[in-house]
């Protein structure tokens, strides 16, 4: 018999070692050189869904009949460097905050891999499409369990970077990489202002353990450990990083964006779990939120304002995708609201309901036609001048147009954002090489060779890579 | 010229333009037509040898392809050899550079693995890899002992003049002291030398070939700079075509739609936005301006041509390509406002003018601004073309360093020894450069396709030939005769239903059963065409259910108008905001159950799902209103429905006497159409019957079964010479060729003296379509290749429940074959499944052959459609056919984009064309050439496709066993007497255990 220490400790390594073990046999073995096959591949992934699953429920289980809410699993200090005051540690939480999350995260991820075995049946890219699955897995259940912010960033990036590799699965049209790279920035900045806040936490407590920040007790009864200021200081970075992460204004152009990858990538990643993952970082925060009303009114309006720009922007779309993007977003920037108002429980309901439906809705979104029709001939033609909820009037037709461009926040971000960004590097670029000639005491043509895209690159191979794109 | 004409001939040549678009139409109406039926009146190699510049797309397989055809045995060194020489004609002959002579050097260009990188690659190869100390692998080691051997003794008795001889010799001494190995030295120094050779000599001779440089600034400016206007304009294009098009996915539509394309862009644009866009900041003033002049969308178009600085000889080329540009959606634009008939939201008169006129404008600001990041100071737009040219750099398909490559290989290969080399004279050189350069990678590629193509079509021709020398097939007194539609999926449950029982006999006739009409299903809000898509119906049928079942009929359809309207504001509420909220916090966590059934238990949930829907589906008992009065006009109304008795008999009469079977009729004669299920698929219309415009053939077959079963029908045709026995009893089916299920129409009309038969006839179709699953799962590779009977029948339903199956079926990939003429002259052959087959007697045909001229107008057009689609999907996936279709996204109910925003996807995925061998089709008419020749001059459509090209033909005499094909213009006997077809006892002998292609062979069982 064993003790119920042990039991916790084997069953929680189990869920945290079944992705990684995936990881490591989808990804290491063909550096092997070993070609697996297809059904090697979907075989593996389901055996170790199935593993992870059954050992998370049996936890939930076992805390249940125990009445116990909250299990730790420390996995000890990675890095230790007294002198420095800097240690990374590695420690995962079993509480009524993950262990849903985790449950929800396994079952998807488990159908999303039945969906995808079948439908990428012959496809070029079928193994390439497991390894970032692999990844983005791991990711989910680290960012999940993650005990301390170390470990939350860790999955954190685990998932950032295969969504971003995933919306550009498609590499050889120019749109997914595109796009793929644009997701790629956002969450570039989303995790700076991650990676601020964790070294702001670590400095305001000595420990990036969200049981020393949050206190000990189990979610969400902790009482956070730091002044209101501090908690706004750190909250608005967590928001920062949770705006990025969720889409929320004025990041929320990259998610209908991101609809380039294979229907399952999108369902499972973008529409369902990783846009939730900011809402859920907040949700694990949430103590913090407590000391602070200005952050809490700060998370209700960037949440509030996005769900009303995305209900409106989901009105007008005319292709299913982002339709489902759209109206993905709406549901996520309510749930921030929810977060922000203090309704725990119901932001996580909020959350399992939704990821369960959108995924239903997205694996099934090359159905609309048949869906259309069916309601059709069961209701009768629907009348084509329909008038909108809104009349015609020039307000109304300036709305259109708003949403249609997507509340132009796109623009913001390219215009106002990454062109003065990009102009004052490339003005640097030019003053140093003047500065440098200066220096050399040579003519400026002589010292362009380092120009970083000059025209003269674009070779006619590189050119003609590109001759079968059409859009 | 005055204004207006002016006008209007930019109008024409805006119209002429269209003719190249995408013909698709709407997604849920497949139309299978030939992607490039804009090209068909030129002849096929002409138009392939402009589709690159005109579409950017591939006019044939890359050489890579090929050459693994070769390999694997597909395409004979025989078959290249035949279609060079009869290519080159007079000149396959002629000595090239004094050293072999131009089939042997296209020959050795074809049948080899000649390799041909990029430069940088070529540079890497050379300094690198072995090339320069090895003879290629595939040199037999003889003739690379005599190559050392010349050359060691020519650089050894060197004549003092040959200053490559020296230079190697010096090379030969130097190497020698420093290694051992002697024998690597001298093969190395034969290559450097042989490579030395070449490289300087094709230096002095080479003469680029440079393309004609693009026609649209934005592809020059791209090539130049790399700044791609298009990607600007297409963003906002994409979508305000998808909203303009939008046939009801959007909750809010497009606010001044009605307005039509030209002024509704204006109305939406000319207001200013928070923020815009840099290049599109002068586009609010542009249309404001462009307004307020009143002008119309064509002044508007001949406006930002002349600001483009388009010259009026040039206009149709750039208009051409301005439309091409985006030519899905343009394509789009065009098929709702031609074919308002198929779309529920069509596009006024003008609305594809109106199209270029907005696309123009935006063209000109968007390269005002990428002109504008280039050049400091931009001069009129009139201009930048001039600019441009003269900054590109040109851009040879072939460079000089590749040619000397690909001839360096060709030496190893033919043998040319260094010493030949450098003895040829310039001239000689730059016969072979040349001669290198006209064979290019295109010429290379049409030569691959025609050996590649006349592989099949010897296969076929050998086939028929061979089967026809063997006595016809057929029962004397048929137990039951099945009508099926020329569709090539039908090939096999007609070949199995005839191997099954000898009484039985088949039929092929095209899927619409010669009843075009707008067909709407007792459960269905619209009508749909089930005609082909060539032919705009005159008739209008629906589907009632008979009066008894009216209550119940009622109550259903109130349930489903419930369901219906509860799910359409359940899912409408999920995309809401607060109600949404409530809605997915509630009802989402029960979304898990659908979820998880559907894709871990897909049969299961099918099952249960149609068990479900059988409580409210419309009561089985129906009736297809057929009948209208003489006097009415057809149409949709109630009395406008269906088709008088007159009309009938004409219709019967044509049916009966196109497939020739006006005598000897079974009792029970089945007319069975096809059509399709699957789930989660917007291609799921590409699976029904292309005869049918991408709806199942069900419901004509059931109306001319009604039809021929009606008395005054019988009398009409009894008055016209056709006598159908009293007891004869035709009835209408529905093939399911994605789940081999059949069902058949009105069996409660059935009378009971023909019940046995009709159950004997199930225990036939029951086994044939076991067989007919157990046949197609060969070509699945999730379905094992030993699968039973009973499992591959599973296998092929489950694949139609599976929310993840992008291949429910593979349609009518591999058609290769089409055959019009008496089935029992062909009985027993296996045609796996690749060949068209319509029936047609030509003992029955008058002497005009009147009968098969009505055939032909509607089969070769249908069929080589069908073909041409899928052969060019296959050849260049990414163009001519919609892509993979994993990133697809249903845009407007109307089509697909890729991902999330792109042009509108035409064509066949990926994914059903994945096994089609790209073949142009081959006709095979029982009939007399002359009487071909006759029928085909009569007609406009057939004479293009036959003229020039688009499709093989040949006929088959109707009293002996000559074949005759169409070679060079004209009909010449075909020379069977090498053919030979293998035999096997049965379909399941021949086909067991193998996935590819099989050849055609006599199924000796049947007879």
């Amino acid at each position: 018999m064993i003790s119920l220490q042990e039991f916790f400790y084997y069953a929680g390594a189990t869920t945290v070692c079944c992705p990684l073990l995936l990881l490591a046999f989808i990804g290491l073995l063909p550096l092997l050189g070993v070609t697996l096959s297809e059904r090697a591949m979907s075989r593996a992934t389901q055996l170790c869904v199935w593993v992870g699953a059954m050992a998370a429920i049996s936890i939930v289980a076992v805390m249940w009949s125990n009445d116990i809410f909250k299990v730790p699993l420390d996995v000890g200090n990675w890095v230790n460097i007294p002198e420095e005051h800097f240690h990374l540690e590695i420690k995962f939480v079993f509480d009524r905050l993950s262990l849903p999350f985790l449950i929800l995260s396994y079952t998807l991820c488990g159908v999303v891999s039945a969906f995808a075995s079948r439908y990428l049946h012959r496809d070029i890219g079928y193994y390439r499409f497991f390894l970032f699955y692999a990844l983005f897995f791991l990711g989910m259940v680290l960012s999940t369990l993650a005990g301390t912010i170390e470990t939350l960033f860790l999955g954190w990036e685990l998932v950032g970077l295969s969504s971003a590799l995933l919306v550009a699965f498609f590499h050889s049209r120019k749109n997914p990489v595109r796009n793929g790279l644009r997701v790629w920035s956002i969450y570039r900045i989303s995790d700076g202002a991650f990676l601020i806040a964790a070294l702001s936490m670590h400095h305001l407590t000595g420990e990036g353990d969200f049981a020393v920040l949050m206190g000990a007790e189990p979610w969400p009864l902790g009482v956070a450990a730091v002044t209101s200021s501090q908690a706004l200081a750190v909250g608005l970075l967590l928001l920062v990083a949770a705006a990025g992460k969720s889409a929320l204004v004025p990041f929320s152009g990259w998610l209908p964006r991101a609809m380039e990858g294979p229907t399952p990538s999108s369902a499972v990643f973008y529409g369902a779990l990783s846009v939730h993952l900011g809402a859920y970082m907040l949700l694990r925060a949430s103590p913090l939120l407590d000391q602070s009303v200005t952050l809490r009114v700060a998370i209700i309006l960037v949440g509030g304002l996005t769900a009303i720009f995305a209900a409106l922007a989901t009105s007008v779309q005319t292709d299913i995708k982002s339709v489902l993007a759209f109206a993905s977003l709406t549901q996520v920037s309510l749930i921030v609201v929810e977060i922000g108002l203090g309704f725990r429980y119901l932001a996580l309901c909020h959350i399992i309901g939704h990821v369960c439906l959108r995924t239903l809705q997205l694996l099934r979104a090359p159905s609309v036609l048949n869906d259309y029709r069916s309601v059709e001939d069961a209701i009768g033609l629907t009348n084509n001048s329909e008038p909108s909820s809104l009349k015609v009037s020039v307000f109304s037709n300036w709305l259109y147009r708003l949403a249609m461009e997507r509340g132009t926040f796109d623009i913001f971000l390219d215009e106002y954002i990454v062109q003065p960004f990009l102009a004052t590097f490339e003005w640097l670029d030019r003053m140093e090489r003047r500065w440098l000639s200066l220096l050399a005491g040579k003519s400026n043509s002589q010292t362009t060779v380092i120009s970083n895209v000059p025209a003269s690159q674009n070779t006619p191979e590189a050119l003609n890579a590109e001759e079968g794109e059409l859009s | 010229m005055n204004r207006e004409s002016k006008l209007e001939d930019l109008r024409q040549a805006i119209y002429a333009a269209a003719e190249l678009l995408p013909s698709q139409g709407p997604i849920t109406a497949f139309a299978f037509l030939n992607p490039l039926q804009g090209m068909e009146s030129l002849p096929f190699d002409e138009a392939m040898s402009r589709v690159k510049r005109i579409y950017g797309a591939e006019a044939y397989l890359e050489e890579t392809r090929y050459f693994a055809k070769v390999q694997r045995g597909r395409i004979t060194v025989e078959d290249l050899r035949t279609v060079i020489e009869e290519d080159l004609g007079s000149n396959a002959h002629q000595p090239i550079g004094g050293l072999c002579d131009r089939t042997e050097l296209r020959l050795s260009l074809l049948a080899n693995a000649i390799h041909c990188g990029v430069d940088r690659e070529l540079d890497w190869l050379i300094a690198e890899s072995q090339t320069l100390w090895r003879f290629r692998s595939d040199v037999s080691s003889s003739s690379k002992e005599a190559m050392i051997k010349t050359t060691m003794e020519w650089i050894g008795n060197s004549p003092a003049d040959s200053h490559y001889a020296l230079q190697s010799l010096g090379a030969l001494q130097s190497n020698a002291s420093r290694q051992t190995n002697w024998r690597s030295n001298q093969e190395s120094t034969t290559l450097r030398l042989l490579w030395e050779i070449i490289r300087s000599e094709i230096g002095k001779v080479f003469k680029q070939e440079l393309p004609l440089p693009e026609v649209r600034h934005r592809d020059l400016l791209r090539r130049t700079n790399n700044i791609d206007c298009d990607q600007w304009v297409h963003e906002l294009l994409v979508r305000f075509c998808s909203a303009y098009l939008d046939q009801g996915q959007s909750n809010w539509r497009l606010p001044q739609r009605h307005l039509g394309f030209f002024q509704s862009f204006c109305a939406h644009h000319r207001q200013s936005m928070i923020l815009t866009r840099r290049w599109q900041r002068g586009l609010a003033k542009e249309l404001a301006r462009i307004v307020d002049l009143g002008m119309s969308p064509l002044e508007s178009i001949e406006e930002s041509l002349n600001i483009l600085g388009v010259n009026s000889s040039e206009r149709e080329e750039y208009l051409q390509a301005t439309l091409l540009a985006l030519r899905g959606f343009a394509g789009m634009i065009w098929q709702t406002e031609i074919r308002p008939d198929r779309v529920k939201v069509p596009s006024p008169p003008g609305t594809l003018v109106e199209y270029v006129a907005i696309r123009l404008i935006l063209d000109r600001l968007a390269l005002t601004y990428g002109a504008r990041q280039i050049l400091r100071e931009i001069g009129p737009l009139s201009e930048l073309r001039k600019h441009l040219i003269a900054k590109l750099r040109p851009r040879p398909e072939v460079s000089e360093e590749q040619q000397s490559y690909v001839l360096f290989q060709m030496a190893q290969i033919l043998g040319w020894p260094a010493n030949q080399l450098a003895s040829l004279k310039t001239s000689q050189w730059a016969e072979l450069s040349e001669e290198l350069n006209r064979f290019s990678s295109h010429q290379r590629r049409r030569l691959f396709h025609l050996a590649f193509e006349r592989g099949t079509i010897h296969q076929s021709l050998n086939a028929i030939s061979c089967r026809v020398q063997h006595p016809p097939i057929s029962p004397s007194k048929p137990k039951l005769q099945v009508i099926c539609c020329i569709d090539a999926r039908e090939e096999s449950i007609r070949r199995h239903l005839e191997e099954i029982d000898d009484e039985i006999e088949t039929f092929g006739i095209a899927g619409f059963f010669g009843v075009p009409m707008y067909y709407r299903g007792a459960g269905d809000a619209q009508f749909a065409s089930h005609a082909p898509i060539v032919v705009r119906p005159k008739h209008w049928v629906t589907e009632e259910v008979v009066y008894s079942f009216e209550d119940s009929h009622r109550n259903r359809a109130q349930a489903r108008r419930l369901i219906g309207s509860t799910s359409r504001r359940l899912h409408a509420s999920s995309r809401g905001s607060i109600v949404g909220a409530i809605v997915t916090t509630l009802i989402g966590p029960l979304a898990t159950a659908p979820l998880l059934s559907r894709v871990l238990f897909p049969r299961l949930t099918g099952s249960l799902h149609r068990t479900a829907r059988q409580f409210v589906a419309p009561p089985s008992v129906t009736r297809l209103h057929l009948e209208r009065n003489a006097n009415s006009i057809p149409g949709e109304s109630d009395e406008g429905l269906g088709f008088t008795v007159a009309e009938m008999a004409k219709f019967s009469e044509q049916a009966l006497r196109d497939i020739g079977l006006l005598e000897s009729f079974a009792r029970l004669v089945i007319l069975m159409g096809h059509g399709t299920s699957c789930l989660n698929n917007p291609h799921e219309s590409s699976y029904h019957c292309g005869a049918c415009s991408g709806s199942p053939g069900g419901p004509n077959a059931r109306a001319l079964a009604a039809m021929l079963n009606d008395l005054r029908v019988r009398r009409i045709l009894h008055e016209n010479g056709i006598e159908i026995p009293e007891d004869t009893f035709f009835l209408g089916a529905l093939h399911n060729t994605a789940t081999e299920e059949i069902r058949f129409y009105d069996l409660e009309l059935l009378p009971s003296s023909q019940i046995a038969g009709l159950k004997w006839a199930r225990e036939k179709f029951s086994l044939a379509t076991q067989r007919d699953a157990q046949e197609r799962c060969r070509r699945f590779e999730s379905a094992s290749l030993g699968i039973s009977l009973n499992d591959a029948l599973l296998h092929v339903q489950a694949r139609t429940e599976d929310l993840a199956q992008t291949r429910p079926e593979y349609g009518n990939s591999t058609n290769a074959l089409c055959f019009v003429g008496r089935r029992r002259r062909i009985r027993g052959l296996y045609l796996d499944r690749r060949s068209f087959l319509m029936s047609y007697d030509p003992s029955r045909d008058d002497a005009q052959t009147n009968v098969l001229k009505r055939i032909l107008g509607a089969v070769i057009p249908v069929c080589q459609g069908i073909n041409s689609l899928y052969s060019f999907s296959a050849i260049d996936s990414a163009s001519w056919g919609a892509g993979t279709k994993l990133p697809h996204n249903v845009t407007s109910l109307l089509g697909v984009m890729d991902g999330a925003a792109s042009d509108l996807r035409t064509g066949v995925p990926w994914q059903g064309i994945d096994i089609h061998e790209p073949v142009r089709l081959q006709f095979i008419i029982e009939t007399r050439p002359e009487q071909l020749l006759a029928i085909i001059q009569g007609n406009e459509v057939l004479s293009k496709i036959f003229r020039n090209q688009w499709a093989h033909f040949a006929t088959l005499d109707p009293d002996s066993t000559q074949v005759h094909c169409y070679v060079n213009g004209q009909f010449v006997p075909y020379d069977s007497t090498q053919a030979s077809l293998p035999t096997a006892l049965s379909s399941l002998e021949w086909f067991k255990g193998k996935r590819d292609h099989l050849p055609f062979a006599r199924i000796l069982k049947s007879q």
